[in-house]
């Protein structure tokens, strides 16, 4: 298909493989040895996503569900354009940002510095952060606590610093890796309204969950993927059904 | 490996673009610069958290480049005498390991950087190049100490002060540039081949026995053809140049400044494309 027959189109994904290798940690057997020569230690070759095609329309929100290891996860990080492709490719309309940014934090610091760290991660400005601080202290509930080491937070303190933090900028592509189920239920409720907002401003919203009832009522369409393939994908009501049906 | 790098990022009539798609080199660069503020945030961070636990705290800074002065001072001044034709050996001695450290150190943290950085790669989009350019910031502001106390020993051992001890600054910020390429360089290959960073430690070991730090080459290789090796290697043109500045004794040498200037330009143009070659395949398993 020709990509200018879809004006409205915001993400499409092009036969896309996903292939690395991990190193094992474990010792070789000697006839291994003697098989693979001086490739000293084992590794195996993982295939996470088997040929993914995929377009998603602006303003679509959607779901993907899959098992523990079915892809799921590489494929967010396809379209966030973070991962490496083997083959195939992705296109995107305007930014996509993971709701992520555990990774961009320092525990032996305080949550005040945090918010710094991992706002200027995402590209915002010191005085953008500046200018939010008060607000985003306020929404993770951590007005006590904020001069504290992050070290020292529970892992509900931590999860909702982090996700008061990454929702701060607006992107165009809104991709959430299982961000919502985080805090108490009141925070759990809380932060799935911003991301309604933020899905309103977004254009685009696609999430990775586990949770069904969180597809069900945020999204209009799911993907599952099964094996790094996609299995089924529809509207969501639908192919959750089908996903519970099939028990493998 | 789809390897796209198109003009505008690779935007089409439709406006949908590659989400790899590696910017061109000015819109690269652009990009790594808007992020300064990011990579000076963590560099302060990262320094900040170091000494979190330790007792002494930031005194840490201090102590640990005075106890590496007077370690090798024990052996190299006091014990084995190597201060032929050196008016102020713990001075000299200061300067050469400071700055032979900082670069040391610098290169060392670029290649760790790849690997200590990348689950943040896995989950945000930036310029790779921020990543080893952040470590080199995290060295330079580390090293500040050094050069402190560097400064303390010779003010100390009785040299004077002149204007000229101000050029310090300029020289450090190109030592920095430098450190940078060398960064860059080391980040892509132990990318590629994670074993380089065991074998780092000792090309610097070597480096440091060719680089003049611990005796005064021209007193030991008066006319021999290997004081070529010396003068064309970058580290050695550095640490003269400091001790030229620091040292009533010694005198800035025009051709290692030139020598020193043409190799941080050189180490981090050719550090920043080889490392940007392989943009799309950072951030792997």
């Amino acid at each position: 298909m020709d990509p200018s027959s879809h004006p409205h189109l915001s993400i499409r994904v092009e036969d896309v493989h996903v292939r690395y290798r991990v190193v094992e940690d474990r010792g070789l057997k000697l006839s291994e040895v003697a098989r693979r020569g001086f490739r000293s230690r084992g590794s195996s070759e993982v295939h996470a996503l088997r040929g993914v095609s995929l377009d998603i329309g602006v303003g679509e929100s959607v779901g993907i569900l899959g098992r523990n290891g079915s892809g799921k996860s590489t494929l967010l990080r396809c379209i966030a354009g973070v991962q490496p492709l083997t083959s195939g490719r992705v296109l995107v309309r305007g930014r996509p940002q993971l709701l992520a940014v555990n990774a961009a934090l320092d525990g032996r610091l305080s949550g005040r510095r945090n918010i710094y760290l991992g706002g200027l991660a995402m590209g915002l400005r010191r005085g953008e952060i500046d200018s939010h601080l008060d607000e985003i202290i306020e929404f993770a509930e951590l007005r006590d606590a904020i001069d504290r080491p992050m070290r020292t937070y529970s892992s509900g303190m931590r999860a909702r610093l982090a996700f008061s933090i990454a929702t701060l900028s607006a992107p165009q592509i809104l991709l959430i890796d299982e961000a919502l189920a985080v805090g108490d239920r009141k925070f759990r409720r809380k932060s799935l309204e911003r991301v309604r907002d933020m899905q309103r401003d977004a254009g685009t919203l696609i999430m990775v969950t586990h949770n069904l009832n969180e597809i069900r009522t945020s999204c209009q369409r799911a993907i599952w993927i099964h094996r790094g393939t996609v299995r089924a994908d529809g509207e969501a009501g639908s192919v959750i059904d089908e996903y519970e049906a099939t028990d493998e | 490996m789809n390897n796209a790098i198109a003009p505008d990022g690779g935007a089409d009539a439709t406006g949908l673009q590659d989400a790899r798609a590696v910017d061109r080199l000015g819109p690269y660069l652009r990009a790594t610069w808007e992020r300064r503020e990011w990579s000076w945030y963590v560099a302060a961070s990262e320094l900040r958290s170091r000494q979190v636990n330790s007792v002494l705290g930031n005194l840490w800074h201090l102590l640990n480049p005075l106890l590496q002065v007077g370690v090798f001072f024990l052996f190299f001044g006091l014990i084995l005498q190597t201060d032929r034709g050196v008016d102020n050996f713990l001075g000299y001695l200061s300067i050469g390991i400071f700055v032979y450290l900082h670069s040391q150190k610098a290169t060392l943290a670029g290649g760790k950087s790849m690997l200590q950085y990348r689950q943040l790669m896995q989950l945000i989009s930036f310029p790779r190049a921020l990543v080893p350019i952040t470590s080199t910031m995290t060295e330079a502001l580390a090293a500040l100490s050094g050069y402190f106390v560097m400064v303390v020993v010779v003010v100390t051992t009785g040299e004077t002060f002149t204007p000229a001890w101000l050029l310090v600054v300029p020289l450090f910020a190109v030592q920095v540039v430098f450190n940078a390429g060398l960064a860059l360089i080391t980040a892509r290959a132990v990318h590629r081949v994670y074993d380089i960073q065991q074998v780092l430690p000792f090309v610097f070991r070597l480096g440091f026995y060719a680089s003049g730090v611990l005796f005064n080459v021209n007193a030991y290789l008066e006319d021999n053809p290997l004081q070529v090796v010396f003068e064309l290697n970058p580290l050695y043109c550095f640490i003269e140049t400091y001790r030229g500045l620091l040292l009533d004794s010694n005198t800035v040498d025009t051709s290692l400044v030139i020598t020193a200037l043409i190799w941080s330009f050189a180490v981090f143009v050719v550090g920043m494309l080889w490392f940007r070659g392989a943009e799309d395949s950072y951030g792997s398993e």
